[in-house]
């Protein structure tokens, strides 16, 4: 019978299924401080031991302070979580990068980087953003905390199997430095809504995913949760197989695993789709968020959407624009380049790695951030921060006036010293755009990397495609 | 099971405004109660009764996958959201530790029922009538897989 990739993954970790409720075998339980203590907590009061140590892997990234690490926590409550996830991994074997790991960072950042992630693998963690290890063709779900104990005593979850979804993209983009692969899941979101992939797996494909790096198909895959998917996957090729070759946690028989994903990953060609959606990427442009959900996004060429133009008849949608529009204190009608903004945040599990870092210091070398604006970079774990040191785009962006950060969630949540303060304006590479997300009273617009740089030395978003990024 | 509603006539309702970030650090979940929906409606707390139901739009819970936010709503007393359609992790989270009954209503029953109807949810018939108007609303029953860890009282009483 033929099969979707989803599938294939699927059925090679059922345990046991019943009536439609499946127990399915996790090959990778990744963990952070914030939704693991109840779930440690809950082992130790039913004396139950973690079945599988060595599957699981421990960072602290959420509330984790991005200065200097040589200077102690201040936040009591953060200081507790952070000792506490240490206190539980030492008790229970698991392995920890902690806050002065060479390997610490953001838990998606991190699982790829180290060889952790792997092709055709069932991956789990407490983190609605694990949907990004599915760029390496890894089934990935976000937890919530019940379900991190129960993958910890188990190394098992219960699933009901989802729907599949393929959304295509075709098509090849004009300028593919100024319209990254943040403009091109933005734009998916826009058409198909947040909750328009609800209960399903994305498969991405199409000429364009081929096309992307594998820092980009992170970014597409890391944001497959804010259109409602429990997974986005992309089928792996060379360039997967390359990226993780050599890598701490790869396996050592590398190339017999390579033969075996090759012969395995791929969606058969005649396998059918619950459904599909497919996206021309001719004619994307830079894409900025105007409102408090992901899909609330334009053109940079646009302007900000009058309510009911954006509802198009729906009466729900026009109140919600109204209330967005309020809330981010925008004006409909207003060119979006004439927003200004105050704040800058290169940072997050979407946008934080070496490739971005590199895309944003070409808009930035040799430029000064506009004396309205702070703008800070979060490199995505310490290994992107050294590469990026060796590469010397610290000191572009130091030069240019950003902040060079450590490692961590930092401005994307709102849950650590980095927040911004009520009424302030961010251009943001992060994936959450509502209302509080990086601070109570804050306002959130989401961007590529390279127009948040842009942006910090404009004072204002810049269509990038204007730029020479080359 | 019978309960007041407290209504959010608004679709999208996120993880981060049900529980905003800063509290994910609250360990207590008496705390975490006095925090519920903070970032949406600041005096949820003082008007939330024992028993109180929600009802919303479309995509209950999106967002994040906390279960501190269904941890705080059923601290604060919360036996059940009633929404058109929820997220996936926040729907799961919510029974998986018993906090609250996250039950699809359509359209109809949506606009229909008002804050401060007195509802009654018969999960059994999949039915919810409602005591002021002296209506009955069908609702979507629960997947295989919810419907039994819902029965059994949560995920770690759940025996397959």
């Amino acid at each position: 019978m033929s099969k979707t990739l989803f599938e294939k993954i699927w059925d090679s970790h059922l345990v046991k299924e019943e009536n439609g409720r499946s127990l399915l075998y996790v090959d990778r339980h990744l963990v952070h401080e914030v939704t693991s203590p109840q779930a440690f907590d809950g082992l130790r009061m039913n004396k139950r031991k973690v079945r599988r140590a060595d599957l699981t892997f421990a960072t602290m990234d959420h509330n984790v302070p991005t200065n200097d690490r040589s200077l102690p926590i201040v936040d009591q409550t953060s200081s507790i979580q952070i000792q506490t996830l240490e206190k539980n991994c030492k008790e229970f074997g698991i392995p920890l990068f902690d806050i002065h790991s060479p390997n610490q960072g953001i838990v998606h950042v991190i699982g790829p980087e180290l060889g952790i992630t792997l092709p055709g693998s069932t991956i789990v963690c407490g983190d609605s953003h694990t949907s990004t290890h599915g760029a390496f063709g890894a089934l990935a779900f976000g937890i919530g905390t019940s379900d991190v104990e129960h993958v910890l005593a188990t190394q098992c979850i219960w699933m009901q199997k989802s729907k599949t979804f393929e959304i295509k993209i075709d098509g090849k983009r004009k300028n593919p430095h100024a319209v990254t692969a943040k403009d091109i899941i933005l734009s998916i979101i826009k058409k198909i809504g947040t909750a328009g992939a609800n209960g399903t797996v994305i498969e991405y494909r199409g000429e364009t995913i081929s096309e992307l790096t594998m820092e980009q198909r992170m970014t597409i895959c890391n944001m497959s949760i804010e259109a409602g998917a429990r997974a986005g996957l992309i089928a792996p090729d060379e360039k997967t197989f390359q990226y993780l070759r050599g890598r701490r946690y790869a396996p050592q028989n590398y190339d017999e695993y390579v033969e075996y994903w090759k012969e395995n990953l791929k969606t058969d060609s005649n396998a059918k789709f619950d459904k599909s959606f497919t996206l021309v990427a001719d004619n994307i442009l830079p894409q900025v968020s105007w409102g408090t959900n992901p899909a609330m996004t334009v053109d940079v060429t646009g302007n900000v959407p009058f309510p009911e133009e954006y509802a198009n008849g729906n009466v729900e949608e026009e109140k919600a624009a109204v209330k967005a529009l309020q809330y981010m204190d925008l004006k409909p009608g207003i060119p979006v380049t004439d927003i200004y903004i105050d704040r800058v945040f290169i940072g997050s599990c979407t946008n934080s790695r070496l490739e971005d870092l590199i895309e944003a210091s070409k808009v930035v070398k040799g430029n000064k951030v506009s004396s309205k604006v702070r703008a800070m970079v979060v490199p995505g774990s310490q290994l992107v921060k050294k590469n990026a040191e060796e590469l010397g785009l610290d000191r572009i962006f130091k030069d240019a006036g950003f902040e060079w950060r450590e490692s961590g969630c930092s401005m994307c949540l709102g849950m650590n010293p980095d927040i911004l303060a009520a009424g302030e304006r961010c251009a943001s590479t992060s994936n959450r755009n509502f209302e509080g997300r990086q601070g109570a009273g804050g306002r959130t617009h989401l961007v590529s990397p390279v127009m948040a740089a842009a942006a910090a030395i404009w004072g204002h978003f810049v269509d990038v495609r204007e730029l020479d990024l080359n | 099971m019978k309960g007041s509603v407290i209504k959010y006539q608004k679709d999208n309702i996120d993880t981060d405004v049900i529980l905003p970030g800063p509290y994910l650090k609250i360990h207590d979940y008496n705390e975490l109660a006095k925090h519920a929906m903070e970032g949406l409606d600041k005096d949820f707390h003082k008007k939330v009764k024992p028993g109180d139901f929600i009802v919303a739009g479309k995509n209950f819970g999106c967002g994040s996958s906390r279960e501190h936010a269904p941890i705080a709503l059923s601290y604060s007393g919360i036996k059940a959201v009633l929404a058109i359609s929820f997220a996936r992790i926040f729907y799961r989270n919510a029974v998986d530790g018993a906090f609250l009954l996250p039950i699809e209503i359509d359209e109809n029953a949506y606009s229909d029922i008002s804050e401060g109807d007195l509802l009654e949810i018969d999960t059994k018939k999949n039915e919810i009538q409602n005591i002021t108007k002296n209506k009955i609303y069908k609702i979507k029953p629960f997947p295989e897989l919810i419907g039994k860890i819902i029965e059994a009282g949560g995920l770690f009483n759940y025996k397959p």
